[in-house]
């Protein structure tokens, strides 16, 4: 039985068999809880290869997408070390890290650079979240 | 038994008691109807009667303690000693709050610090249980409790805090000073997981600090004024409960979490309990103060923050270890489900 199945049968046993039976309230509340993390824990285990490679294309093409929105004026140095970091793949720590250097050098920036580069990333990040959700919510 | 853990339920009663016997100077106190209440995150909370001789006259009297298990969410935003001061300075006003009748930091008496406070009569259904909507359901129909929660959010931001004692809390500088603040803090909460924060975390943060409203107003601000955070007692508010997240601040905070579609399940009615246009015109004009909605929408998506803060939180302490109350490990994936809003709220 692949992981992500085993996990949604513990859920489904503690949510209809074993949860039913407990009588006092809390660990009742806590078999509960178990089901719910199992099942999320399932679907997020089932989903995680796909969201991964997605993940990884996203970033690339954002990374790939940013000397040209950055244009030819100086780039802060901030916003260009986070922008090596998203090239060299490293992750959404990188994400995070050109977000802040935004924020941080808006001024800088120029209002206009400013949004088109946020709004860029906003995508990934939408995009990012929207994966989140398919096991989160 | 160590801090951390609520201990033997008997062995705790006989430790509440032989205090109790010391502090009231009465040898024949006994408890009765000790029950440990199963609400909130933050601190274990005892209800109990005491009974005792007192100037030769026997007597009853009913008690709450609350004590920190020393691994709950918020412990380091806001202790115990705090939420004392806080309930001494407002016994002699108009808020309704519990009495606060002792404060223990010494780890001797029950390993951990307590505070003791008055019982005060009343129910706290929670608003996302059916027995709970059912309840502030039938009291919105009855008109009374929809006037007491507003009344008592009046009360609680006309009422003179520095005449009152509360300036220990700390009062944020005028113009952006206090939603500044506020941003600093859920961040210290955010960095003090350890977590790299997820990119949105980071981009509502660059937006808030960049969008701090500016105000020169100034109140006794709740931090989290809802239906399950007061007593009702005959359709009145008997207490306002949970004095976590306090602060001296834009009343606008509170309102904004009034106004907010979070705090409601499947009815219009805000906080479950009343309805938006009675609620503003009552707070008008019970206040003097104008709703700023500009101001609420900023506070609205602060929440997000703070939320996402909480369950960062919540869920640090079980992946760390320090609490295995499986709610806590539940939240990790809440985090998502709030970023996903903020994000919206953003734009994207």
């Amino acid at each position: 039985m692949a992981p992500d199945e085993l996990l949604a049968r513990l859920s489904s046993t503690l949510r209809h068999d074993i949860g039913p039976a407990v009588v006092e309230p809390f660990p009742k509340t806590q078999a509960f809880m178990a089901s719910v993390i199992l099942e999320k824990l399932s679907a997020q285990i089932r989903l995680a290869s796909t969201h991964t490679e997605a993940e990884a294309a996203d970033l690339a093409a954002l990374a790939a997408d940013l000397p040209r929105l950055l244009g030819a004026a100086p780039v802060p140095p901030t916003v260009a070390a986070a922008v090596d970091r998203l090239t060299a793949g490293d992750g959404s720590a990188a994400l995070s890290a050109l977000v802040a250097a935004l924020w941080a050098e808006r001024e800088a920036l120029g209002a206009d650079r400013f949004q088109t580069v946020l709004g860029r990333a906003r995508t990934t990040m939408r995009a990012r979240i929207d994966r989140q959700m398919e096991f989160a919510a | 038994m160590t801090a951390g853990t609520a201990g033997d339920g008997a062995a705790m009663e006989d430790r509440i008691a032989s205090y109790l016997r010391d502090q009231l100077h009465a040898a024949d106190l006994v408890l009765s109807g000790v029950e440990r209440i199963a609400v909130g995150w933050s601190h274990e909370t005892w209800l109990f009667d005491a009974t005792f001789t007192q100037d030769g006259v026997a007597r009853t009297e009913g008690y709450c303690l609350r004590r920190d298990p020393g691994n709950a969410l918020l412990r380091e935003m806001s202790d115990l000693g705090t939420q004392f001061r806080v309930l001494r300075c407002l016994e002699p006003t108009a808020v309704p709050a519990p009495r606060g009748y002792f404060y223990e930091d010494d780890p001797a008496i029950l390993d951990s610090p307590f505070l003791v406070m008055e019982k005060v009569p009343g129910v706290c259904p929670s608003p996302w249980g059916r027995d709970g909507r059912r309840f502030y359901e039938e009291a919105a129909a009855r008109g009374e409790l929809p006037r007491a929660f507003t009344d008592a959010l009046v009360t609680l931001h006309t009422l003179d805090w520095e005449a009152a004692g509360l300036g220990f809390l700390g009062v944020p500088e005028t113009g952006t000073g206090f939603a500044q603040s506020e941003v600093a803090k859920w961040k210290r909460l955010i960095e003090s997981t350890g977590v790299e924060p997820d990119p949105i975390l980071v981009d509502l943060i660059g937006w808030l600090e960049a969008n701090a409203p500016a105000t020169d107003r100034r109140a006794l601000v709740h931090g989290a004024y809802r239906t399950g955070n007061f007593l009702c007692h005959e359709d009145r508010v008997s207490a306002l409960l949970d004095w976590e997240t306090e602060v001296i601040g834009d009343p606008m905070y509170d309102v904004a979490y009034v106004l907010s579609d979070l705090n409601r399940e499947g009815t219009e009615l805000l906080s479950n309990l009343v309805e938006r246009d009675d609620f503003i015109s009552r707070y008008e004009a019970g206040t003097g103060i104008e709703i700023d909605i500009d101001a609420c929408n900023y506070y609205q998506v602060l929440y997000g923050m703070r939320s996402a803060a909480f369950w960062m939180s919540a869920s640090g302490l079980y992946a760390d270890g320090r609490n295995t109350d499986l709610r806590l490990a539940r939240t990790a994936w809440s985090i998502p489900v709030v970023l996903d809003r903020a994000a919206r709220d953003l734009g994207y």
